[in-house]
């Protein structure tokens, strides 16, 4: 009964096909949260698959309907072990995003597992069903190996992640007392790079808005009209331009972070290689915040970005000056950044600088940024676990560049969160070709065996 | 037989339905030219319709193939009387924009005129079918009423303008001895307001082009990589900034034209602009500084972004663009450096620092290429038009140095050296260009006056030698 034993336990259920069999399993229900009408797969994945498998590693579940009309279910799985024990709660949510089924490579289908090298093919492989049946695979090395856990768990498994947690907040608060826990780990999103552990601790926020401008009816003979009338595409590129420098500066101070870059952040992430593994897109060195570093521009600072622009008709252009311009703008931003500030900054700003015809308009969904010190405890528990196990260095981000509803957890249920992905940036989340490297998987359910392990030594930050 | 009498005779015409008559069956031909499964309908506007129209009044009809495939015919009408009379060049074009079926107030059919108050709808009245039409009736009243015209007429009826004239440049000037005249008189565009006879001697230049920035294949999550990647919709919002000012001023200084010159100052310094009761409302802070509005559209170059698109504005995603695409317009007045226009633009981008903007073709659908022109305002001919234009109203019309908007009047003035004056009668608000194209019949009364006044003149002593 060792720590050694348990990693190969873990190591012989990869070798054995058990990974491969309980992903397929799960991989083959077609849980498209964005379609209404896979509703009954979302049930199906908590009651066939995680329900079951959870009870034999015993735990008790309870499922939860969303409070909001139309969300998916929840579940929580607990296996209470002792009042004295610590207490973590882990995440993972059942759902992904649309199986886009024709759009898939020669040979691929998104709902079965197809082995290509190191590349396992299939939606929800990185995103997440790979990742939480990683880190519930793990746990059962250990309890299988340790006869106990050693420490306590929740599992809380949401079927809505894609369509943006609908009811999650709503949901935490309420199970608050049932959610209760000493910290949150939990697996979502890429590394770093492929070859090193990575923990991230929150994530930036996001803020999405519109600027628009609508002058008149209809478009106006350019050649009879050009001079005379105000043209708003003219107008909205100067009031983005306004905001953001030809170079992607923040220029507005209210879009910036409200004080400057922690010490301990910045010694986190200033030497940080951003490596997106094959096919990511080339970086573009003079881009973003001048003076820092890749990796302070992603993870410490706010970016402004132009999503989508349109003016005029520009599938069948005119001459004509066109009525009507529509930005939608977005930005990510850090903390203590309070995203309430940002539509009031905005507007003053335009209207200082003569832009009062820019009406502006908020999308209603906006995710809050949350952050945990890279010293904070557990987070260096965390590291020294896993530094252990891999033998490589641990990069640490006090925040995913990224937007995650870590708010629910940081914020509503109060815990430090740290989060281990085991996915890497090329996997094509999101897109046709899901997919994840087995060497990373075999990386991933090593370092959480260890972790897990680690959890119920007692050694852990009280 | 008296210049009142072939007036008199004309009003009489119009008032009694006659001009309504001619036009519907006109309107009623979908000559769209943007829609190549309309070539054979151009070539039936010009059979059916205007031969056996010029023929009666006695002109010799000679139809120009389109050396462009798929451009339309260019008919050339002549009725010489005696060759030391002067000759004079009409134009017009028998072919339309699309008739946007559909989208018109009512469900009106685009094909069919139907008359609101003083308004008769329908594509293709005021632009140009309405405004050939009338004068050719103009024309037919004078030789009724004298005769003969007591001038040489040619007439050339194209069918490929709302299609750039494609074509029309090489037909002229392969063929410049047919087409050689004294002077150029014609109708297309607006009037000043619809009340105020107008007189044009020339039109802005436009040319339309791309600014691309092309980064990367693809979009990239703003999480991941917002900070990271160059955003191609902020490079290029940021490059059209420096083109272009927060008030419509065109900042390039190489783009500008000549300060404008005190003849035409004086000439536009009567002039307001008057779209009628539905037209735009005018930005008065927007355009050129210290100029009028008059000066802003008919003697100063101004800059458009017709369209802008990056990322994916019906369906917006959080990632970064892979690209942004301006389509961009440059109007400009004769004497401007239209040529390099483009070379200028590459300079000054180079020298601000946006190198990953390109400049690119427009799409073929709107690769609009017109040259500047424009006739001396104390050019003999024009004088001798707007004393015509007096002789019949009592008061001298608007004379425009140009056009605010472009036409192919090059062929005109630079291939047959021609001075070029345009009589519209249309207005600024007829939506030309767009559903619910309309004329009113109380501007074309008074057109129709003015323009069978101008011909019998023609053909009196006191012309221009």
């Amino acid at each position: 009964m060792s720590r050694q034993a348990a990693i190969e336990r873990i190591d012989s259920y990869l070798n054995g096909g058990g990974f491969l069999a309980d992903l397929e399993r799960r991989v083959a229900i077609h849980t498209e949260s964005q379609e209404d009408s896979q509703i009954g797969e979302l049930h199906r994945y908590l009651d066939n698959e995680m329900e079951p498998y959870l009870n034999e590693m015993g735990f008790s579940c309870e499922k939860f309907e969303n409070p909001i009309e139309g969300g998916g279910p929840f579940l929580i799985a607990t296996r209470h072990e002792a009042d004295d024990l610590q207490t973590v709660l882990s995440y993972g949510h059942g759902d992904v995003v649309r199986g886009y089924d024709d759009q898939w490579r020669e040979g691929l289908k998104p709902w079965s597992i197809v082995k290509d090298g190191d590349r396992w093919y299939g939606r929800g492989t990185a995103d997440n069903k790979g990742q939480h049946t990683i880190n519930i695979s793990a746990m059962k090395a250990v309890l299988e190996e340790r006869g106990a856990l050693g420490f306590n768990v929740k599992i809380l498994i949401e079927t809505g992640e894609e369509r943006g947690s609908p009811g999650l907040r709503e949901f935490c608060k309420a199970e608050a007392e049932n959610l209760k826990a000493d910290v949150l780990v939990a697996s979502d999103g890429p590394r770093l790079s492929p070859e090193r552990p990575t923990i991230f601790m929150g994530s930036r926020g996001v803020f999405n808005f519109t600027m628009r401008l609508n002058m008149r009816e209809g478009g106006h003979h350019s050649g009879n009209w050009g001079g005379l009338l105000a043209n708003p595409g003219v107008i909205l590129t100067h009031a983005i331009s306004s905001i953001v420098s030809p170079k992607g500066e923040v220029l507005l101070k209210g879009l910036r972070p409200p004080e400057p870059m922690p010490e301990s952040v910045r010694n986190a992430i200033r030497d940080l290689v951003i490596d997106g593994g094959e096919g990511a897109p080339e970086i573009d060195p003079d881009w973003g915040e001048p003076g820092f570093s890749a990796g302070e521009k992603v993870f410490g600072w706010n970016t402004f970005e132009v999503l989508a622009f349109t003016t005029g008709t520009p599938n069948k252009p005119v001459n004509a000056v066109p009525p009507t311009a529509e930005a939608v703008c977005h930005i990510r931003f850090v903390p203590p950044t309070d995203p309430n500030t940002f539509l009031p900054c905005v507007r003053e700003h335009l209207d200082a600088n003569g832009f009062e015809m820019v009406e502006l308009i908020a999308e209603r969904e906006c995710l809050n940024a949350t952050r945990l010190d890279p010293d904070h405890p557990w987070a260096k528990w965390v590291v020294g676990s896993l530094e252990e196990t891999s033998g490589r260095k641990v990069d640490v981000l006090p925040n995913l560049g990224g937007s995650l509803p870590n708010d629910a957890f940081s914020e509503i249920l109060g815990l430090p969160t740290i989060w281990v992905p085991h996915s890497y940036a090329a996997c094509s989340q999101h897109a046709p070709n899901e997919h994840i490297l087995e060497s990373v998987s075999k990386d991933a359910l090593q370092i959480m065996t260890g972790l897990w392990w680690d959890m119920g030594d007692g050694n852990t930050p009280r | 037989m008296t210049r009142a009498a072939a007036i008199e005779s004309a009003l009489s015409y119009f008032d009694d339905g006659g001009y309504l008559a001619e036009l519907g069956p006109r309107i009623a031909i979908p000559t769209e030219s943007q829609n190549p499964e309309r070539l054979g309908v151009l070539r039936t506007y010009l059979e059916q319709e205007m031969i056996p129209a010029f023929e009666a009044m006695g002109h010799d009809c000679q139809v120009f193939e389109n050396p462009v495939a798929g451009g339309g015919q260019v008919l050339l009408a002549c009725r010489i009387e005696d060759a030391s009379c002067p000759t004079v060049l009409g134009y017009g074009h028998g072919d339309v924009i699309r008739g946007q079926e559909g989208r018109w107030k009512n469900d009106r059919d685009p094909w069919t005129i139907e008359q609101d108050g003083d308004r008769i709808y329908g594509r293709g009245t005021a632009d140009n079918k309405g405004q050939h039409i009338l004068n050719m009736a103009a024309m037919r009243h004078v030789l009724e009423t004298r005769g003969s015209l007591g001038f040489n007429s040619k007439f050339m009826i194209e069918m490929g303008e709302e299609n750039g004239s494609a074509g029309l440049h090489q037909i002229v000037s392969e063929n410049a001895e047919a087409f050689a005249a004294d002077v150029f008189i014609a109708s297309d565009g607006p009037r000043i307001s619809p009340d105020t006879p107008t007189i044009f001697l020339g039109a802005r230049g436009a040319k339309n082009f791309d600014l691309v920035v092309d980064l990367r294949e693809g979009g990239h999550h703003s999480g991941n990589w917002g900070g990271l990647l160059a955003n191609p919709g902020i490079i290029l919002a940021q490059a059209l900034t420096t083109i272009v000012g927060p008030t419509g001023e065109l900042l390039v200084k190489d783009l500008l034209p000549p300060p404008i010159s005190n003849s035409v100052r004086e000439a536009l310094s009567g002039i307001t602009i008057d779209a009628g009761e539905s037209g735009p409302e005018i930005d008065p802070d927007w355009g050129a500084p210290g100029l009028t509005p008059a000066e802003r559209v008919y003697a100063w170059n101004i800059f458009e972004i017709l369209t802008l698109t990056t990322g994916n504005p019906g369906n917006p995603v959080n990632a970064v663009p892979p690209k942004a695409r301006a389509h961009c317009q440059f109007r400009f007045v004769a004497g401007t450096n239209s040529e390099e226009a483009l070379d200028i633009l590459r300079r000054h981008l180079d020298e601000h620092g946006f190198e990953r903007v390109k400049i690119e073709p427009p799409p073929p659908g709107n690769a609009i290429n017109f040259k500047a022109t424009r006739t001396p305002l104390d050019d003999p001919w024009a004088i001798w038009v707007r004393d015509a234009i007096e002789r019949t109203k009592g008061t001298p019309p608007a004379l425009l140095p140009g056009l605010g908007g472009s036409i192919c009047n090059d062929v005109f003035t630079d291939i047959l050296g021609l001075p070029s004056i345009w009589v519209p009668h249309s207005y600024g608000a007829c939506s030309q260009h767009a559903p619910n194209e309309h004329i009113l019949m109380s501007e074309f009364r008074d057109a129709i006056e003015i323009m069978t006044g101008v011909y019998w003149d023609l053909g009196e002593d006191g012309t221009p030698s």
